[in-house]
């Protein structure tokens, strides 16, 4: 990352003013001591890169700066003065303006009625469309897009430049400050290009960018410093000029906290399955992998690598384009997720609320509701009784903290509801399981137990393909790591890789040359 | 080593449209019928032939305009028939026993249809009843309601205060029935209020995505009250057009109307999931149904044919609004 | 990383103190508990009615053997309702407003099978529900495989079929002999074993209502099929996911509503010795009640929620209150009033299911 990119951005920013400074912040979360004393210091006219893993403290940093959350301790302060805590309209006041991943915007209206949504300038009590309109136009000048686009329906535009218009709408709130909070996390490429020709073209006109990113070798092409926070304090903060991919991921991981990995030895023999030039435009292409019984293969990479769609492919959700899937030698069609199931395969979504839980339903209806066949007399009388002994079993099994199969499942924690989904792909026994994000938003002694179920699944024979973007969940449960990045698998580590090395194979560029990352 | 991730095809540049639906392929299609039918018939273009098309129309497509608010914020009003039968009965009473003049006959109507589709819009916005359920439960309530006022007969010998928008040569002017005047009038208005005004713009939010919508500071409840406020204010409109000439109103008045008025609302491009939708496209839709059910008389067909053409238009104007959309949102 | 953190499951821990009276507990199970209420509130009407009746206050008495008369009108509404169930369901937004046109449709084959072809009735009775399950599955095709809102497929089908009924013997009813004969289906007779103490009871209750309530008993909560049904109505990704067949079980949900309006063709035809094209289309039609019963039964709009012993309870509640209103008033207002009732109670059920939900209940 010391190559000077053409538009300059490793510049130092060290001339500028300051004018957002945080100074000694602490907040706790119940026992989460979320922040620790962090120090932060934002300058005009610059791009300041906030990077580490998940539970580092940046959606918690983030959060004190839009006034979403008040610091326990510390002091905020904006051109020297002090911002109100916890107050969302202080910060939007202050000029403090975010956007999120997903853009929050109606499609059916348009750009220019999406960016005054709400708060509508008016005159003498009736919408001042004129005035609206000049902003607006001056707006999409500001973020680079076509002022042609001002009255088109937002759900017509493609979604890298929706997203430029969720820029504008936080700039109409005269931003002097700008929060991005992983913006390329679903644009491609070219998309990216866009984004960042923007977020410099800001820059350039004043207004200071606070840029989340998880992909590291985004750094060197838009930032012009970077913190890294690492649990929930600040190791570092210097000029992007002086950094490279690998210390980022070193400092962000830490030297001392190498997670543990499991006391496993990689099984040998012939693979179950074979995957070959698996592809699915856009999402990923010419993706070969293969794992043996018994062996756990992890799928490692960033939001939108890719991972994910390779996994629910192969499951017959999105089946793929192209591409040749074996099982034990032979090859199978998986086009539809009663094919997967029919050759042995078993899925865990990744997100249990939308595409994992019967939430109203009980822990036996969820659970035998993938295996309603096989619980069934002629295939069509549910035998209740097994089914309850079933569910009476794993949840003594796994250990689901529940006072019996009849309890409704949306009154679990996200841990115990995990567990519930995971016993349905239990049931039958697969012979290659694949599971997407387990242990999302689990507390940390159910994510142990989903790990220990993951071994013993592994143990007795199955074959197992975890994707995760996890990483010490990945060091830790994975035999072998395929480390996937812009829809393809770029590099495989085995166990006991350092976790700065699958961080920087996964989220930046592993060579350093004057090449533009590759992703 | 580039990964090509986005291999979309170029994309034409989306354009800013005046007109977003399929309001297009509706005029394209009236105009091929119309033009079909005056070559096949000799009375489809007659002049009274097409007032009392127009006339009958009228009535839909004046609910048909409070109810294209309504689904495109993602909600629906099945109560519209008897909201307009208790409409009737009231105000025929009013002006054959109370003598009341038409400005008079005409508030009474109105604030009539607004209470009952402020009712409605309390249930659904306040009560949080799903809008099918809710206005299921009114759409009986207030037939009670009106059979009651109806006390058991027709209301007869009702006088021709509201002959101006009537159905006969007094409700014409320069051959086009008043009423329809006045529906393309406010349909004129409607349209723009919910093109250029902010809170009519703000049902098209709601409709979209509630959530958002009050997160971005839409005030939903008020928005909501308010589609179904103004619909009951064009109920009213529309049982005056249906007193018209007067003589009789029936105990039956009303019924099957809010059908006809949604399928006027479907046809026309509204989606029913909300979001979506113009009052150009109603009228257009009304004046499609209202021309089939006056080309089967004509050509001396089957008058349950009628019916049989609606439903297949609804499913034709839906399934063409499903594929369109889902082109667009190809990504 | 962000815990999840929900309400403790809902365990009866040693926490709640003794506070709550015994009346108050019970209240809270009866406004939760949807069957509960309604067989309360069922108990209530009759008593009510019956009380009025010793009063003097009815044109006739409302005892045993008037309860069992109007059971007649139990069998179409609880069967529709049933119908409505299934498919309301199965999710997606499901609803059927086609149901009276499947009837008036299924109807008139019956009464040409029967009544001009001199077929036998139970050939007849059969092809008929045939015939229903075809016009179900053009629903279901609209609905689950092209995608469809439901309203609106049903709401086009509701048009079309009604067309086709009307169209199909020059909007004339058929009412020959072999369908007089059909009557006799219909009749009260006398429930055997119980004999002269027990009332009459119409044979179609015991003949077709009851047999089918059964069927759609055990088909909704027995049988892995039911399960499926509520499973997409709950949340049809996991559904994809758990590797249940969606749009099959949606369409099959559709198909059976047409069967069950086939049912109730047959049983109309009978009853009223006539098929007539506009059978489903008297008063608001025959969807409304149907839809009434299902919300008063505890089925949610949004699907995956509704349990038949609810329906039945609510069909049979809507049944004797009406026929309580028919007794109470004079002339043409007994009718009008069972309109306010219907209106009121739909609109105070779904209050209530709105009000449970957000306590966090569900609706029983």
């Amino acid at each position: 990352m010391t190559t000077t990119h053409p538009e300059g951005t490793a510049r130092s920013s060290s001339g500028q003013p300051a004018i957002l400074r945080l100074t000694a912040v602490e907040k706790r979360y119940g026992g989460v001591h979320a922040l620790r004393g962090v120090d932060f210091e934002l300058r005009t006219g610059e791009v300041h890169g906030v990077v580490g893993e998940n539970g580092a403290g940046k959606s918690t940093l983030i959060k004190i700066i839009a006034g979403a959350e008040a610091a326990d301790h510390g002091s905020i302060e904006i051109d020297g003065q002090p911002l109100a805590a916890g107050s969302t309209t202080s910060a939007l006041g202050a000029g403090i303006a975010t956007v999120y991943q997903e853009p929050q915007l109606f499609g059916e209206l348009t750009v220019a009625e999406n960016v005054f949504i709400g708060r509508e300038l008016r005159r003498s009590g009736v919408v001042d469309r004129r005035a609206q309109r000049d902003r607006v136009l001056e707006l999409l000048h500001r973020v680079g897009l076509d002022q042609g686009l001002v009255d088109v329906r937002v759900a017509d535009l493609p979604v890298a430049e929706q997203q430029l218009v969720s820029i504008a709408k936080a700039l109409s709130h005269d931003a002097r400050i700008l929060i991005l909070d992983e913006p390329s996390a679903i644009l491609t490429d070219r998309e990216i290009e866009t984004m960042f020709a923007a977020v410099r073209s800001l820059r350039d006109s004043g207004v200071a960018v606070i840029y989340i990113s998880h992909r590291l070798d985004e750094l060197a092409q838009i930032t012009n410093r970077v913190t890294v926070l690492r649990d929930g304090s600040v190791v570092a903060s210097r000029d992007t000029a002086t950094l490279s991919v690998r210390e980022v991921a070193e400092l962000m991981v830490g030297h001392a906290l190498e997670s543990g990995t499991a006391d496993r030895t990689a099984p040998e023999g012939e693979p179950v399955l074979q995957v070959e030039r698996l592809t699915r435009q856009p999402k990923f292409y010419d993706v070969d992998l293969s794992i043996r019984p018994g062996e756990i293969v992890a799928l490692y990479g960033l939001i939108g690598s890719g991972a994910g769609d390779v996994v629910r492919a192969l499951f017959g959700i999105d089946p793929a384009d192209s591409g040749v899937v074996r099982i034990a030698g032979k090859e199978v069609s998986l086009r539809s997720p009663a094919d997967a199931v029919g050759h042995g395969i078993s899925m865990l979504p990744a997100n249990r609320k939308v595409q994992g839980v019967f939430g109203t339903k009980s822990i036996a209806f969820n659970i035998s509701s993938g295996h309603l066949k096989m619980l069934s007399r002629w295939g069509i009388w549910v035998d209740r009784r097994r089914e309850r002994d079933i569910a009476g079993d794993f949840i003594k099994q796994i250990r689901i903290k529940a006072p019996g199969p009849a309890t409704r499942v949306d009154n679990l924690s996200g841990g115990n509801q995990q567990k519930v989904v995971l016993a349905r792909q239990l049931v039958e026994r697969p012979h290659i399981m694949l599971l997407e994000e387990p242990t999302q938003g689990v507390d940390v002694g159910a994510k142990d137990e989903i790990h220990r179920i993951i071994f013993e699944l592994a143990d007795a024979g199955a074959a197992v393909l975890v994707v995760s973007a996890d990483l010490p969940e990945v060091q830790q449960l994975a035999d072998r790591v395929l480390v996937v990045r812009g829809g393809t698998v770029t590099s495989e580590f085995h166990r006991g890789a350092r976790a700065a090395e699958l961080l920087a194979a996964a989220a930046g560029d592993a060579e350093p040359t004057g090449e533009r990352s590759g992703r | 080593m580039t990964a090509v991730t986005d291999v979309a095809p170029p994309r034409r540049r989306p354009v800013a449209r005046a007109v977003e639906g399929q309001e297009l392929a509706l005029v394209a299609v009236l105009a091929v019928l119309w033009v079909a039918l005056s070559l096949g018939t000799e009375t489809f273009l007659t002049s009274s032939n097409l007032s009392d098309l127009l006339y009958s129309v009228a009535p839909v497509a004046l609910v048909g305009i409070g109810m294209t608010a309504v689904i495109v914020t993602g909600g629906i009003d099945v109560s519209v028939g008897s909201g307009v039968a208790v409409v009737m009965v009231v105000v025929s009473k009013l002006i054959r026993d109370g003598g009341a003049s038409l400005p008079e006959a005409l508030l009474v109507a109105l604030l009539i249809g607004l209470a009952l589709g402020v009712v409605n819009g309390v249930l659904i916005a306040f009560g949080g009843i799903h809008p099918i359920i809710a206005t299921f439960g009114t759409l009986n309530l207030y037939r009670f309601l009106a059979l009651r006022l109806f006390e058991n007969k027709q209301v007869t010998g009702v006088p021709d205060t509201f002959a101006g928008v009537g159905g006969g040569g007094a409700g014409e002017t320069i051959g086009v029935p008043n009423a329809w005047w006045m529906t393309i009038v406010l349909a004129g208005l409607m349209w723009a209020y919910m093109r250029y005004w902010a809170t009519g713009r703000h049902w098209y939010a709601l409709g979209n995505d509630p959530a958002a919508a009050r997160l971005a500071g839409i005030q939903v409840r008020r928005r909501l009250v308010a589609a179904y406020a103004l619909t009951g204010l064009f109920v009213g409109l529309a049982g005056c057009v249906l007193i018209g000439s007067g003589g009789l109103v029936q105990q039956n008045a009303g019924t099957g109307l809010e059908l006809q008025v949604i399928a006027a609302v479907v046809i026309g491009g509204t989606s029913i999931l909300g979001g979506r939708g113009t009052v150009l496209g109603t009228l257009l839709g009304a004046l499609l149904v209202g021309t089939v059910t006056s080309a089967i008389t004509l050509l001396g067909w089957r008058s349950e044919l009628t019916e049989l053409f609606i439903g297949l238009f609804i499913l034709v104007a839906v399934g063409v609004d499903l594929v369109r959309e889902r082109r667009r949102r190809a990504r | 990383m962000t815990v999840q953190t929900t309400s403790p499951e809902r365990a009866t821990g040693p926490d709640k103190p003794d506070r709550l009276s015994t009346w108050r507990r019970a209240l809270d199970l009866v406004l939760s508990e949807r069957v509960a209420l309604l067989s309360v509130l069922l108990v209530v009407v009759v008593g009510y009615f019956y009380l009025l009746g010793r009063q003097g206050y009815l044109v006739a008495p409302y005892d045993t053997d008037y309860l069992a008369s109007a059971l007649e009108t139990l069998v179409p509404l609880c069967l529709l309702a049933l119908a409505e169930l299934l498919v309301i369901v199965s999710g997606r937004g499901g609803i059927d407003l086609s149901v009276g046109s499947i009837v008036s449709l299924s109807g008139m084959a019956f009464g040409a099978m029967v009544g001009l072809w001199g077929w036998a009735v139970l050939p007849a009775l059969l092809v008929t529900v045939v015939v229903g399950a075809a016009l179900g599955a053009v629903n279901g095709l609209l609905v689950a495989y092209l995608g469809f809102p439901a309203l609106i497929a049903t709401l086009a089908t509701y048009y079309a079929f009604g067309s086709v009924a009307l169209l199909s013997h020059d909007n004339a009813p058929i009412s020959t002999g072999p369908i007089q004969d059909a009557h006799s289906l219909t009749q009260a007779v006398s429930v055997p074993l119980l004999g002269d103490g027990f009332p009459d009871l119409p044979l179609q209750v015991a003949t077709f209502l009851l047999p089918v309530a059964v069927v759609v008993y055990l088909v909704v909560n027995r049988t892995s099929y039911g399960r499926r049904l509520y499973a997409i109505g709950t949340n049809d990704i996991a559904a994809r996911f758990a590797n249940i067949e969606v749009r099959r079980s949606r369409f099959s949900a559709y198909v059976a509503s047409g069967v069950l309006s086939a049912v109730v063709a047959v049983v109309t035809v009978a009853q009223f010795a006539s098929a007539r094209p506009d059978a489903g289309s008297v008063g608001s039609g025959m969807a409304l009640p149907a839809i009434t019963i299902a919300v008063l039964g505890g089925v949610a709009i949004s699907g995956g929620i509704g349990r038949v012993a609810g329906v039945i309870i609510a069909a049979l509640l809507v049944v004797w209150l009406n026929a309580g209103i028919l007794l109470a008033f004079e002339g043409s207002d007994g009718s009008q009033f069972q309109l306010f009732a219907l209106g009121a109670l739909l609109v105070l059920s779904a209050l209530l299911n709105a009000y449970s939900v957000r306590r966090g209940r569900g609706t029983g």
